[in-house]
């Protein structure tokens, strides 16, 4: 009797599946037309205007750090959370990696790679407004970093070279320097993260140093990020 | 010809999908996770998405696949005791 | 292009399938990463338009990819990453208590 009621419950659920994808193909059947004849004015604007307006090469990121930056201070603040709620549940017991030390090859190999994944990183974040990556990509490259020293050597070796204070303390840094930027706009009479209508100088469009705060802001954003990311990972090795 | 290759990078996607989802071995099902963001990445290249391909090669294909092996590792070392 | 929108719904309602019935906790998480990653398909989906180029404008384009998807989809990757790591600490955690993953027998020992 329990065999056919856990028979019917599979079923059951298969059942409310497939009635869901159904639901799914109706909603994006019409979204699908709706698509093709739609004039969609905020991004035309944005990609007519867009360069002139704040001078970043890069539309996504001249969307995410200038017209809607107060959504990426949020988003920095997800992971400032992620990571203080990690530092919260880890014990205050030091558990290392189970499993076979590695060979000499492979901590030469990462001895050697360390220097370029730091120049990659670095290279993301600073031309973050007029190419592809930004703060966020080229933060996680940097926090790549610490993983790979504790994933080769050892959590003791890697909280040697990164101590665990240093690290909050750029996390905190990050964090703070992007209100302090944010606040930059309104002691100039703009709003709050304004960075294109604050008249910082958007200068040539291409150049590093262009588009005003922007590269600022993208490395504030790629030391919290990269920060926060090496204390999570660190946090979930020594959870026993 | 992209077409073809959209359309069989799509068939792939969902293959991998579900291997991840139906096998028995939970390694098999954590290691297939970066080729199917790798996959992932692919589509959003011809996309023209070239920042989102960034990140979703690094996050999903990268970083998430260190976390859930470190969870794998912890987990099965209660299992065996 | 109507098979993209097609292979997002049954990624979806895999993903959603995987969290309704599995038993594994992992297995769960997966489930959730891979309804995260179908949203940001649609995400890309919905932003493009046939033979526009990328939003990096060096130069003047005739037709131009939506850059506000973009920017989103961007955001939800980041987010849904620290998540995954909030979750898979939680499942550590509830595996150093019960010395198990199934959810059945953690539900049975709640009573």
């Amino acid at each position: 009797m329990s065999r056919l009621n856990e028979r019917f419950t599979k079923l059951y659920k298969i059942g409310l599946v497939i009635t869901f994808a159904y639901f799914l193909l109706v909603l994006f059947y019409d979204i699908h037309n709706l698509g093709t004849d739609r004039k969609r004015y905020l991004s035309e604007h944005y990609i007519s205007q867009g360069v002139q307006e704040t001078g970043a090469t890069n539309l996504v990121a001249s969307v995410l750090y200038d017209y809607r930056a107060f959504d990426t201070l949020g988003e920095a603040t997800m992971i400032l959370t992620a990571a203080t709620v990690l530092a919260f549940l880890v014990p205050i017991t030091k558990a290392t990696m189970f499993g076979t030390p590695f060979k000499s090859i492979v901590n030469q190999t990462v001895k050697l790679i360390i220097p370029y994944i730091a120049v990659l990183g670095a290279y993301l974040i600073l031309f973050g407004h007029i190419s592809p990556g930004g703060g966020f990509v080229g933060g996680v490259v940097l926090s790549i970093i610490a993983i790979l020293l504790t994933l080769t050597y050892s959590v003791e070796f890697s909280e040697y070279i990164f101590k665990p204070d240093q690290k909050k303390f750029i996390e905190d840094i990050g964090a703070i320097g992007f209100v302090l930027l944010g606040l930059l706009g309104i002691f100039t009479g703009s709003n709050f993260l304004s960075n294109g209508q604050a008249n910082f100088g958007t200068g040539n469009a291409g150049e590093v140093f262009s588009a005003g705060l922007m590269p600022f802001i993208n490395l504030m954003i790629g030391l919290k990020v990269s920060a926060g990311l090496a204390i999570i990972f660190n946090s979930l090795i020594k959870e026993k | 010809m992209i077409d073809i290759i959209f359309h069989l990078l799509f068939l792939f996607l969902i293959i991998t999908a579900f291997f991840m989802v139906f096998t028995k071995d939970l390694s098999n099902s954590v290691i297939t996770l970066p080729l199917f963001g790798a996959i992932l990445v692919i589509i959003f290249v011809i996309l023209q998405a070239p920042g989102v391909a960034l990140a979703a090669a690094i996050m999903t294909a990268g970083l998430t696949t260190a976390f859930f092996v470190i969870t794998i590792n912890k987990t099965e070392y209660g299992r065996n005791e | 292009m109507e098979i993209a929108y097609v292979a997002v719904i049954i990624l979806f309602c895999l993903g959603m399938y995987t969290i309704i019935t599995k038993k594994n906790l992992i297995k769960i998480v997966i489930g959730i990463t891979i309804v995260e990653s179908s949203l940001i398909l649609l995400l890309m989906l919905v932003g493009y338009k046939p033979g526009g180029t990328a939003p990096i404008l060096d130069k003047r384009y005739e037709i131009v990819v939506d850059p506000i998807t973009q920017a989103l989809a961007l955001t939800t990757i980041v987010i849904g990453g620290s998540v995954t790591a909030v979750m898979l600490a939680m499942v550590i955690k509830l595996h150093k208590r019960y010395r198990t993953l199934n959810i059945d027998e953690i539900r049975k020992l709640r009573g």
